[in-house]
């Protein structure tokens, strides 16, 4: 094969996008789902629903810095950008539809998040907008979950690359997204703008505990998972899917694999969150980890391209000459002149 | 129904690479975009007994391409006749046909200026062929050693569907279900 296509910024929108997708998700599950049975709950202090989804404000702002950030790298990654609003043309293309969820959880994400902002000067807006609070965290979290799922279907559904084609890796990516996704929620629930008071203080506890609790389930979900892929396709994979696995398992990636993915991104974290639990190891170093872990899952996943080869392709794209364009444009005077 | 196809004599191929220039040349291709390359993977075997033969690639207009659905921007289609072409002004270069394509046929050129970096393609020369309908690619007019031969498949008198009828053809990747519409007759080069 000639060489990566898709690069780092594709790679990072990958993980932006997933980790914006999964806290609105989570953040409308938490307020429609959760809360009720908190407020049901005999806590000394009743937890109301509002308050939840207050409590989820910051989160969701990271979540919209995130899927904007993602939204630039795209735009940026492409060869015309000035073109890109074509992208929601054409209903049989996933991408299309990535970029019509993405955006409507942009934009409602944005409108729920707008609706929290305190400043005095700003509150006839945010008081016009309170009312659309659980429509627009529903629409933003429905199209959440679906950023989540689509990540990794748009790799898997692309069939030319072996290690991508498996339907283990929407699976991964998805609970990959929902790791990430509680990692940030834990490192930023409760955080401006929701109001500093006691009972704030007390959702964000109550939300901050379940979150933790999911994440130490889902550190352990994505490592069987990342291990039943890799091992399956080291074992039972085509030839070029094996050897791409090869080299995640003991090749030139295995560090990275290995010491980076499992260790550092999941083992570690998981260690963290069940021995200490309500340390700063569980609280901050754990989520932190786990982001690095999901960013470096995206890296690899996203450079493991391999194409099966045609015989000789390779010989032959080594030997294609590249640094001549210049004396051949000057020598053409920049026209066809044949 | 027409239905363009190539027939690819690999008997006949001897690697001489006229192809690639003449694509190269006629569509003004910039130097790192090649559309038709000639692979080979050497010399083959143990002497005496030794052996070479030559792959001359391009586009496999796929009767059911994996590069078309998957397009945002509807830049990338295909004619009736078969033809998988890419309309440059609609492409917004997001290289998912590239990542798509399971020949790597696609390609993207890193010395167009950085906001002009479409995707390009063979198109079995649709526009030469869309000023006169009876013209051949220039690969195929090139080909001294007539390797090459273009035509329509559902001509039951033409060259490539007598060829097709009468002697072994292979298809790459066909367990890929895209359908290729480049048909090689495998033997070892410069036989015929």
């Amino acid at each position: 094969m000639r060489h990566h296509y898709w690069e780092w910024p594709i790679a990072t929108y990958l993980f932006l996008g997933g980790m914006g997708g999964g806290i609105f998700c989570l953040a409308a599950i938490f307020t429609f789902f959760v809360s009720p049975s908190l407020a049901a709950s005999e806590a000394v202090v009743p937890v109301v629903t509002a308050l939840v989804q207050e409590s989820f404000a910051l989160p969701g702002f990271i979540a919209i810095l995130a899927l904007g950030i993602g939204c630039f790298l795209l735009v940026f990654e492409l060869g015309q950008p000035f073109a890109f609003l074509r992208v929601f043309l054409k209903s049989t293309s996933i991408i299309c539809w990535g970029a019509r969820i993405l955006s409507v959880c942009l934009i409602f994400g944005f409108i729920w998040f707008l609706s929290y902002i305190p400043w005095e000067w700003f509150a006839p807006i945010a008081n016009f907008l309170a009312p659309a609070r659980g429509v627009c965290l529903a629409l933003a979290g429905i199209a959440g979950f679906c950023i989540m799922l689509y990540t990794g279907i748009l790799l898997s559904s692309l069939k030319a690359h072996s290690f991508w084609a498996t339907p283990a890796l929407p699976v991964l990516f998805t609970v990959s997204a929902l790791s990430t996704a509680c990692a940030a929620i834990a490192l930023t629930i409760g955080g401006w703008p929701s109001a500093y008071a006691l009972d704030n203080l007390y959702a964000a506890i109550a939300v901050h505990e379940i979150i933790h609790t999911i994440d130490i389930i889902l550190v352990v979900a994505e490592l069987v998972v990342i291990l039943v892929m890799v091992l399956s396709f080291l074992g039972a994979g085509n030839t070029t899917a094996q050897e791409v696995a090869r080299r995640w398992v003991k090749g030139r990636t295995a560090p990275f694999f290995w010491i980076g993915m499992i260790g550092i991104g999941l083992v570690i974290p998981e260690l963290l969150y069940v021995g200490m639990p309500h340390g700063i190891g569980s609280s901050v170093v754990a989520p932190i980890l786990v982001l690095c872990g999901g960013l470096l899952l995206r890296f690899l996943v996203v450079y493991s391209d391999e194409r099966r080869e045609i015989p000789g392709e390779n010989r032959y794209y080594t030997r294609v000459a590249k640094r001549d364009a210049k004396f051949l444009h000057t020598w053409k005077k920049g026209e066809n002149i044949f | 129904m027409t239905r363009y196809v190539m027939v690819i004599d690999q008997r006949r191929c001897i690697g001489c690479h006229s192809c690639t220039v003449a694509c190269r040349t006629w569509n003004d291709l910039p130097i790192d975009i090649v559309y038709n390359p000639v692979v080979t993977e050497g010399v083959q075997g143990t002497w005496p007994n030794v052996h070479r033969s030559w792959t001359p690639l391009l586009c496999m207009h796929c009767e059911h391409p994996a590069c078309v659905p998957c397009c945002p921007t509807g830049a990338s289609q295909q004619d009736d006749d078969g033809t998988v072409w890419i309309d440059y002004k609609k492409c917004m270069a997001c290289k998912v046909c590239v990542n798509a394509c399971p020949y790597g046929m696609r390609d993207q050129s890193k010395f167009e200026p950085r906001l002009h970096q479409f995707i390009r393609k063979c198109t079995f020369c649709r526009d030469k062929r869309k000023l006169d309908p009876d013209a051949q690619p220039y690969c195929v007019q090139t080909c001294h050693q007539k390797a090459r031969i273009f035509g329509d498949l559902d001509d039951p008198n033409s060259e490539v569907s007598k060829l097709i009828g009468s002697v072994h053809t292979e298809r790459l990747f066909e367990d890929l279900g895209t359908g290729p519409q480049i048909y090689y007759i495998p033997e070892l080069g410069g036989k015929a």
